[in-house]
């Protein structure tokens, strides 16, 4: 108790108000720096295998001979479907499998996103498992088109030459789909949402024909032409829609079979060449971390995520000497894996942070670094309340006292005191005049004097700051709108008005109201205003880690200089504050983000607003009712004192 | 005194008349805007733990009517826990699922004559003035309209309206109990206290403070103390009269008294686990079967426990007890939800006096305001995402009930702290220490 006592004294201490910018200083340095140091070996664990049913690679795998001649004679017929129109291919495909004995059906699907019409049709066909009973199933994606635009020719053949093969054994437990979505990302979300009843049938078809619950989805990118191709290593892709990662067993599973059993490096976040080095584990992390921040659709298999489906894509990289027969053999070997299984994956992570294909980080290691990034923001906001409740008269210390004897000046300083004397003696005078009101306090038996100033806790008037926050918060939803709905090619236009807007928003708003309603921009409310964004932008990081780390690791990083910035009148700090602001306002960054990274801005753009109406994007609701308004906030706060 | 206070209320009350009609019409505004513009939000709402419990939620009512409209006991199936007499109210209104525009309008209603019950208790003055405890702090208050926007405006009201759960109904029927006994109207006030007994129960322990307030107002108004027993017998009487008449009616509504154990049965025994903002799910699904009678008894004496205790040490401020009691449903009853903590963080700013004396606002408004944001969040994580459990979401409803709780002690030093100024005035702005 008598701790506890003593804490609590310890808030009258006036040093205690110092204190918080460096202890938000402290957080933000401890929290990147503790990034910095998980890619090394005390921080970061081996993966392994937890789930004892999957028992990968122990099972001898069949498929080649006779296969590779199928295989051939699939890929020719692919090749020859690339110039056909839809309808056609969908047509040739559903004859394939329909020869194969399974049952076949197409499903098509037409979004109207940024005024542009996205139609295609996926083909799916399903393999009853002959010990199954129809409850449980799993998905293997192989879509027409990969990422990269070009046809998944080998990719689409390997899939209808292991659904010919497969569909020849009798061990199989649970139902296997086989699934040719048109494309590589709203193909899949299609079929994904329709399967579970989730789609909206103006866009999206229903499916005719459904099997079981999901268990598992593995998607495979091979683009290799009509004469095939040899590759060196498989890149597991594996990052979900808003960040979400499938269970850290499936992955495991997939780089296990590979390399062990197949021989075929693995390699993840398109670092083709890991020395697992600091340096590189550091890339790999950081790549991972922005992938998953962005929340955008990486493969085929990001659908399947939301809907608690575990999923990857396995794409063949590079030039070497493994063919499409260990391609088929790492899938037969890793769908007999997901045939073991006896319940849902879920004895692994869902939460990790991979710094190469064997070595990952639990949440419970990384989670304190956002976690303390977030906590910064509620210091300073503590902060601010705490001073919002003190007297705005300046406190002079009670121990100084003016210099009034001149004697040990030079002469050139006495000459310029001589001229100074007269405005001196009158400020003096000002200042002298009215004498600080001083309160007599006692404690313990002793006396002591303060200024009243310190002693007094002013009213806090909370209607106008939080109304003023709920209007910043508001405005975000124009952005968010316009975005999301405007067309194509006009948004880079848009963006760049946005960008300007915005930027010169902060100081449009605080003239404004500096000059037509002077009572609202008081020191008062402004402090308070910063004190409560700042306590929500805290809330919202911290509530957000927890979703998506990565993303609130970004934000937060961004938003760090939102906690050290203050309404100065000193003109040139504030206009210095400003340009730093107005380089951290969220349109800047994003469009040097696109610059650094290489690619377009346009597409960018574009690729948002598919997220948005196909994907269920939530990446722009943070930038825009999390990101956009803290900064606004900010902005705002400090330009006020470019009007005094 | 009590004139002067009177007629600085007459002023200000008529000051204040046109911010209510501006005040109503925005917040009815709002509620129909969300209605209409985002038709998936209520069905959305309604489906949420933190705001639907199996007590209150407005799914398993319609449930409950359409057994009723098909003359099938609603109790049968096993899902309808809410009062027999909200039935044949909500039969009267048009099935929501075609024609919801009745309902949200009945709804908004009710959310502004809550309101409108509120700022008449805030008008009164009881809070800071009874005939036998004046707060040396008493010019501290807010307006009546800001209080009543304070209500209108708290997300948590607003969520609980569009989910249409039946707790908006018993927090009606509390807040008209206490304007009515704070306005020394008796029958009115027996009536609505019966109602609000009758539909959640718990509110039954809101009856002596609420009478004690009912004493002081009719003191008040008629300058002559009434003896004390014939008021306490004759009112004790007239609420059980109203609560025999309710429970009569009901059982003649329904052709038998099975609803007794539908629905205070499952309130009192909590046979739906169901996850909740509360701290009683968790520890009974935890629980083996042997200990859980007496877990059972020590769970609801423990909640039933801070009525009498408060109510005797706070005698002279009973409004003060009856929304402190508020709180403690919030926190300690088996079912609450959000709409609980709606109508105890409505209540708390008419004790505007108080504040410069609470230590821990701050911290528990983060903590609150914190929990609103993980709470969906971890429930999120547990059952949609599949990547969390439980105990996620349980341990952001132990913080969620650790800042209400802060709140209550809190306010409850602030008012012995207040009463301890009056009493020993040379004491006032010490530090209290702990001996």
């Amino acid at each position: 108790m008598a701790l506890f006592t003593s804490i609590l004294a310890l808030r009258h201490d006036k040093r205690i108000l110092r204190l918080p910018p460096y202890l938000s200083a402290l957080c933000v340095i401890i929290g990147i720096g503790w990034l910095l140091v998980l890619p090394l070996d005390e921080y970061s664990r081996r993966t392994y295998i937890s789930e004892n049913a999957i028992l990968p690679g122990q099972v001898h795998t069949y498929f080649g001979g006779s296969e590779h001649n199928v295989f051939r004679a699939y890929r020719h017929e692919v090749h020859g479907l690339i110039d056909k129109g839809v309808a056609e291919r969908s047509e040739r495909l559903s004859a394939i499998f329909h020869e194969q004995n399974l049952k076949v059906a197409t499903q098509h699907y037409n979004y109207t996103v940024s005024n542009r019409t996205i139609a295609n049709e996926n083909v799916y066909a399903i393999l009853q498992g002959p010990r199954a009973d129809a409850t449980e199933a799993i998905v293997l994606i192989g879509a027409w088109k990969n990422m990269a635009d070009e046809v998944n020719n080998s990719g689409v053949a390997l899939v209808l030459t292991l659904a010919r093969y497969f569909k020849r054994w009798s061990l199989w437990s649970k139902d296997i789909i086989f699934l040719i979505p048109g494309d590589s990302t709203i193909g899949p979300q299609a079929w994904v949402d329709a399967y579970h009843d989730g789609h909206d049938e103006r866009y999206v078809e229903s499916l005719k024909i459904k099997s079981g619950a999901l268990q598992a989805a593995v998607a495979v990118d091979y683009p290799a032409g009509p004469w095939g191709h040899r590759y060196d290593k498989l890149h597991v892709v594996y990052d979900g829609i808003n960040g979400q990662l499938p269970n850290l067993d499936l992955f495991n599973t997939a780089v296990h079979i590979s390399s062990s059993q197949m021989g075929v490096g693995s390699v993840i976040q398109r670092m083709w060449d890991h020395k697992d080095t600091y340096k590189d584990r550091l890339q790999t992390m950081l790549r991972g971390m922005l992938s998953q921040g962005l929340g955008h659709a990486t493969g085929p298999h990001s659908s399947f995520i939301p809907y608690h489906v575990d999923a990857i894509t396995l794409v063949t990289v590079g030039n070497g000497y493994h063919d499409e027969i260990t391609l088929g053999k790492t899938l037969e070997s890793l769908f007999r894996s997901l045939n073991n299984l006896l319940e849902h994956l879920h004895q692994s992570f869902f939460f990790y942070l991979l710094l190469q294909h064997k070595r990952f980080v639990s949440i419970g290691t990384y989670l304190p670094s956002a976690m303390l990034i977030a906590i910064n923001f509620s210091i300073t906001a503590m902060a601010l309340w705490v001073k919002s409740g003190r007297s705005p008269e300046p406190i002079a210390n009670p121990a100084s006292t003016q210099p009034k004897n001149p004697a040990f000046k030079t002469p050139a300083e006495k000459q310029k005191d001589a001229k100074t004397a007269e405005e001196e003696d009158e400020k003096k005078e000002k200042k002298d005049a009215p004498p600080r009101p001083t309160t007599l306090i006692e404690k313990n038996g002793s006396q002591s004097i303060h200024p009243t100033a310190s002693t007094q806790i002013s009213e806090r008037t909370l209607l106008t700051p939080l109304l003023l926050l709920l209007t910043a918060h508001t405005i975000g939803l124009l952005p968010l709108y316009t975005f999301n709905n405007w067309h194509a090619p006009a948004l880079p236009a848009l963006y760049i008005t946005t960008a300007n807007l915005t930027t010169l928003l902060p100081l449009i708003i605080s003239f404004l109201l500096f000059w037509n309603f002077p009572t609202i921009l008081t020191p008062h409310t402004l402090c308070l205003l910063q004190s409560f964004s700042l306590l929500l932008l805290g809330m919202f990081l911290a509530a957000l880690a927890t979703l998506n780390f990565s993303l609130s690791v970004i934000v937060g990083s961004v938003c760090v200089p939102l906690s050290f910035v203050r309404r100065t009148r000193h003109v040139g700090l504030t206009a210095a504050q400003m340009l730093g602001l107005a380089l951290l306002n969220p349109c800047m960054v994003v469009q040097m983000g696109t610059k650094l990274l290489g690619v377009s801005l346009a597409q960018v753009l574009v690729q948002g607003a598919v997220g948005w109406h196909v994907w269920g994007l939530w990446t722009q609701v943070v930038v825009w009712l999390v990101w956009f308004p803290a900064w606004l906030v900010g902005a705002v706060v400090v330009a006020s004192g470019m009007w005094e | 005194m009590a004139i002067d206070t009177r007629q600085a209320i007459d002023t200000r009350q008529a000051m204040d008349t046109r911010h209510k009609v501006l005040l109503f019409g925005a917040a009815a505004a709002v509620r129909l805007l969300l209605f209409t513009v985002f038709p998936a939000l209520p069905d959305l709402l309604a489906g949420r733990v933190d705001v639907s419990t199996p007590v209150t939620s407005f799914k398993r009512l319609q449930e409950g009517v359409f057994l009723y409209t098909h003359n099938v006991s609603p109790y049968d199936g096993g899902v309808y826990h809410q009062a027999p007499l909200l039935l044949p109210l909500f039969s009267l209104l048009p099935n929501p699922a075609h024609a919801p525009l009745a309902t949200n309008v009945f709804y908004t209603a009710v959310d502004l004559a809550s309101a409108h019950a509120l700022a008449q208790v805030a008008d009164s003055g009881f809070a800071s003035v009874t005939p036998w405890f004046a707060s040396p702090r008493r010019h501290l208050r807010w307006s009546s309209a800001a209080i009543a926007a304070g209500f209108l405006f708290n997300p948590f009201t607003i969520a609980t309206c569009l989910a249409r759960s039946t707790s908006a109904l018993t927090n009606l029927a509390i807040l008209t109990a206490m304007a009515k006994a704070s306005q020394g109207a008796s029958f009115t006030f027996i009536l609505a206290a019966a109602f609000a007994a009758y539909m959640a129960m718990h509110p039954i322990l809101l009856f002596p403070p609420l009478t004690i307030l009912l004493y002081h107002a009719r003191t008040r108004n008629s300058k002559t103390t009434p003896s004390v027993s014939p008021f306490v017998i004759s009112h004790t009487l007239g609420f059980c009269t109203a609560i025999a008449a309710l429970l009569t009616g009901s059982a003649f509504l329904t052709r038998s008294w099975d609803f007794l154990s539908a629905t205070y049965g499952v309130r009192l025994l909590l046979p739906d686990l169901t996850p909740n903002v509360g701290l009683w799910w968790y520890f009974f699904i935890e629980m083996f079967d042997s200990f859980r009678d007496f877990f059972l008894a020590v769970f609801w004496l423990h909640a039933a426990s801070y009525m009498p205790g408060l109510t005797i040490r706070l005698h002279k401020q009973p409004l003060f007890v009856a929304c402190t009691l508020t709180g403690v449903f919030a926190i300690f009853t088996p079912y609450p939800s959000i709409a609980d903590a709606a109508l105890y963080l409505s209540l708390v700013p008419m004790f505007r006096h108080l504040f410069p004396l609470m230590r821990y606002t701050f911290l528990a408004s983060a903590s609150i305001l914190y929990t609103s944001f993980l709470g969906p969040a971890f429930y999120h994580l547990w059952i949609y995402a599949g990547s969390g459990n439980a105990n996620f979401f349980y341990a952001i409803t132990l913080v969620w009930s650790l800042g209400l709780s802060v709140i209550l002690g809190d306010s409850l030093y602030a008012a012995l702290r207040d009463e301890l100024d009056v009493e020993r005035p040379e004491l006032r702005d010490k530090e209290v220490r702990r001996i």
